[in-house]
């Protein structure tokens, strides 16, 4: 991409998402300098996609639309420079459990305000800092891996997190290094009108073997938009183990998150992936487990649970690229008030990904008359030495076991709280990290005391 | 007067009249033994006394120590002091044993019941029912046999300490140990905490372990026959159809 592309545009207004993002794409810590040339390329062939695009809209099976028309993109900034340094937004605080950890980067906005390690993972070789940083002091291992599996080009805010990204999150475990305590990644939006384009690289080297929590959170506001825009990428060289789970509650406020998400496993290595969706007021997700080298495992699970007017919209893919590889596929969620939920699984085999085993299932629950949710499983297979197969179901509440629970004298809206979260247990139990469950669980208790009257209705309408 | 009155109870479900005009009396200390053939009604009453929402009752009323519980919630019969323990208990995925107990004993209670005292009522239940302690921090009726489900049942009832319970058919589908154990922890709950039973069987095999001062046969909707423990061993002598061609007449 010849340089100055980006020309035509600098005269847009002062102030306006537009010339702040361009600044900073130009201009800003991660603009690209010195040896991370790729970088500065690929922004300049983002910046060029993301003015000749449209706001994206999925449409699937026919029926099912996501949708950004709402969305006024040019009344947000990322501002970098606004946020304060050091300061992290008390949402965090409240939200993420007191535990041991072996670190945490947070990102409030547009830059990083908080970055711990262990000093004696340092002292190992970890590396944990802003993408930014990594850029400047360990540029060679960030370019090798830089938005290797991502692509720029696919829609408008995909460009625009190329082009534009700002703080970010870089994480690099070295050979052998063994760490039992989770990273912490979180992104966090403090207040409306900000674009947050989000940009997280996990590198965990041959046998590695450890554990990476991200937390997606913003501060409940009533007016006003925000946007989290975010790319994620995590490569597992030869026999390196992750656990990786996300916590994505995004508030009550009007806060759009449109992500891609990427996970590599590499030979014999293994990822368990849960990411757990419970907030947000429009949520696109492409989540992508690949397999690309022979021996690699991996499970993914996840939940999701929308409430009010939320809408989601997820597309996990449960990727073989080569074989023998295995998967194994659990997603549960559950819908109330007049939300939307659209969750689409594939499993998908590459041609020679031979003595691949995997398995897809989804179950949902809906728990209003108004709200919608569909799962839709999916099989792409070009190999004929595989096991692939799907199944799930979609249900209503289980009236048998409401009445056996109240005859036990719980009444209905707690028998059927306790039906909603032992729904979700199957999944959550296999988090194995007790201080996450019991947030979740929290989350999702605290999403059904506020759909009461909305449930409870459902329930003596029938 | 008696703990428990049914009079006159008519029971409709999807516009088919199941019971036609039952009356029975039941009382804390009595051990009561409700008998009848298939389609007889027996597990409709069941389900009827505990305020199933599918079972519509037409006629008659259920007294539970002097208040007309004939319209009440579930949980409202279960917090006066009625309990059924289920012929096919339903799993509740999630939610442990002893959790699920703890829930559904502070239901009732205005304060929190203390740990430790929950843990001695646990322990005591647990002896009772020879079960493992790991039982109880597994998922309630979630992958449990037929007998581990019969035992959690009774394990949930001797820690509720029901005034009258309910049990449906709890002898089917049970090994001769797993029936033992579950009559016996029945017995001694009679005994211990002067718990009333109303049994209902299809067979009289339970019978010889939990022996009923009462016996009530039940065909085609209306008790139909009423008697001590000797009527347990003309069944099992002469069979329902005998029966039914004695008190055709009246049926």
């Amino acid at each position: 991409m010849p340089e100055g592309t980006a020309e035509p545009v600098v005269a847009v207004k002062p102030g306006r998402h537009r010339e702040a993002t361009l600044y900073h794409a130009l201009h800003g810590a991660g603009a690209g300098h010195g040896h991370d040339r790729t970088l500065a390329q690929l922004r300049e062939a983002a910046l060029a996609h993301f003015y000749t695009s449209d706001l994206p809209v999925w449409r699937r099976s026919g029926f099912w639309t996501t949708s950004l028309q709402t969305l006024d993109l040019d009344a947000l900034e990322t501002a970098p420079d606004a946020v304060e340094p050091g300061v992290v937004p008390d949402v965090v605080a409240r939200t993420l459990p007191d535990r041991p950890r072996a670190g945490r980067i947070v990102q409030n906005a547009g830059a990083v305000v908080h970055v711990e390690l262990d000093p004696a993972l340092a002292e190992r070789g970890v590396i944990l800092c802003s993408l930014e940083d990594a850029f400047r002091d360990h540029g060679e291992l960030a370019s090798a891996h830089y938005s290797k599996r991502l692509t720029i080009d696919r829609h408008k805010l995909e460009a625009a997190n190329a082009a534009f990204w700002t703080g970010g999150a870089f994480l690099y475990v070295p050979p052998g290094v063994l760490v039992e305590d989770p990273f912490e990644i979180v992104y966090a939006i403090d207040g409306p009108g900000v674009a947050q384009y989000g940009r997280t690289l996990i590198v965990g080297d041959r046998t590695s073997e450890f554990r990476v929590h991200e937390y997606d959170l913003a501060e409940d506001f009533s007016e006003g938009q925000a946007l989290h825009a975010g790319a994620f990428e995590l490569y597992l060289r030869d026999g390196a183990r992750c656990r990786l789970a996300q916590f994505q509650d995004w508030g009550r406020g009007e806060v759009y998150d449109v992500s891609t998400r990427y996970v590599g496993v590499g030979r014999d290595a293994y990822c368990h992936w849960l990411p757990s969706l419970l907030g947000g007021h429009l949520v696109r997700q492409h989540l992508e487990l690949a397999v690309s080298e022979p021996g690699g495992d991996m499970a993914f699970r996840g939940l999701f649970f929308t409430e009010a007017d939320e809408h989601l919209d997820a597309f996990a893919v449960d990727l073989h690229e080569t074989g023998p590889s295995g998967g194994d596929v659990h997603w549960r969620g559950a819908a109330t008030g007049e939300s939307r939920a659209s969750f689409e699984g594939l499993i998908q085999i590459d041609p020679g990904a031979q003595q691949t085993h995997t398995y897809l299932q989804i179950h949902t629950m809906m728990l209003s008359p108004k709200a919608r949710l569909d799962a839709i499983p999916s099989v792409l297979v070009s190999a004929d030495d595989v096991s692939a197969s799907h199944g799930g179901t979609v249900g209503e509440l289980d009236e048998s076991a409401i009445f056996y629970m109240q005859s036990r004298g719980l009444d209905r809206p707690a028998a059927v709280r306790l039906l909603v979260e032992g729904f979700f247990e199957p999944v959550l139990a296999q988090l194995n990290d007790e201080p996450l469950e019991e947030l979740i669980r929290s989350k999702l208790t605290a999403k059904l005391a506020s759909a009461r009257e909305d449930i409870e209705a459902y329930a003596t309408s029938r | 007067m008696a703990d428990l009155e049914i009079r006159d109870l008519h029971v409709r479900i999807e516009e088919r009249e199941i019971l036609r005009g039952v009356d029975l009396d039941i009382s804390r200390g009595e051990i009561h033994a409700l008998m009848g053939p298939n389609g007889s009604g027996k597990s409709t009453l069941a389900s009827t006394l505990l305020g199933h929402p599918a079972y519509e009752i037409t006629e008659g009323t259920i007294v539970f120590k002097g208040e007309d519980i004939t319209a009440a919630e579930p949980h409202e019969r279960a917090h006066a002091g009625l309990f059924l323990a289920f012929q096919y208990p339903v799993s509740i995925p999630g939610v442990s044993v002893a959790n699920f107990l703890r829930m559904a004993i502070n239901a009732k209670r205005e304060e929190p019941i203390q740990v430790k005292e929950f843990r001695t009522q646990l322990q005591h239940a647990i002896d009772l029912l020879d079960v493992d302690r790991s039982f109880t921090s597994r998922h309630l009726n979630d992958g449990f046999s037929g007998g581990e489900k019969k035992r959690a049942e009774i394990l949930q009832m001797a820690m509720l300490a029901p005034d009258v319970a309910i049990l449906d058919e709890t002898d089917s589908g049970l090994d001769i140990d797993a029936l033992r154990t579950v009559a016996e922890g029945v017995q001694r709950l009679h005994d211990e905490q002067g718990l009333g039973a109303l049994i209902i069987t299809h067979y009289q095999r339970i019978l010889h372990y939990v022996e009923p001062e009462f016996v009530h046969i039940l065909m085609d909707g209306r008790i139909v026959l009423e008697g001590g423990v000797e009527l347990v061993e003309r069944l099992e002598n002469e069979g329902y159809d005998q029966i039914r061609q004695e008190v055709g007449a009246g049926a």
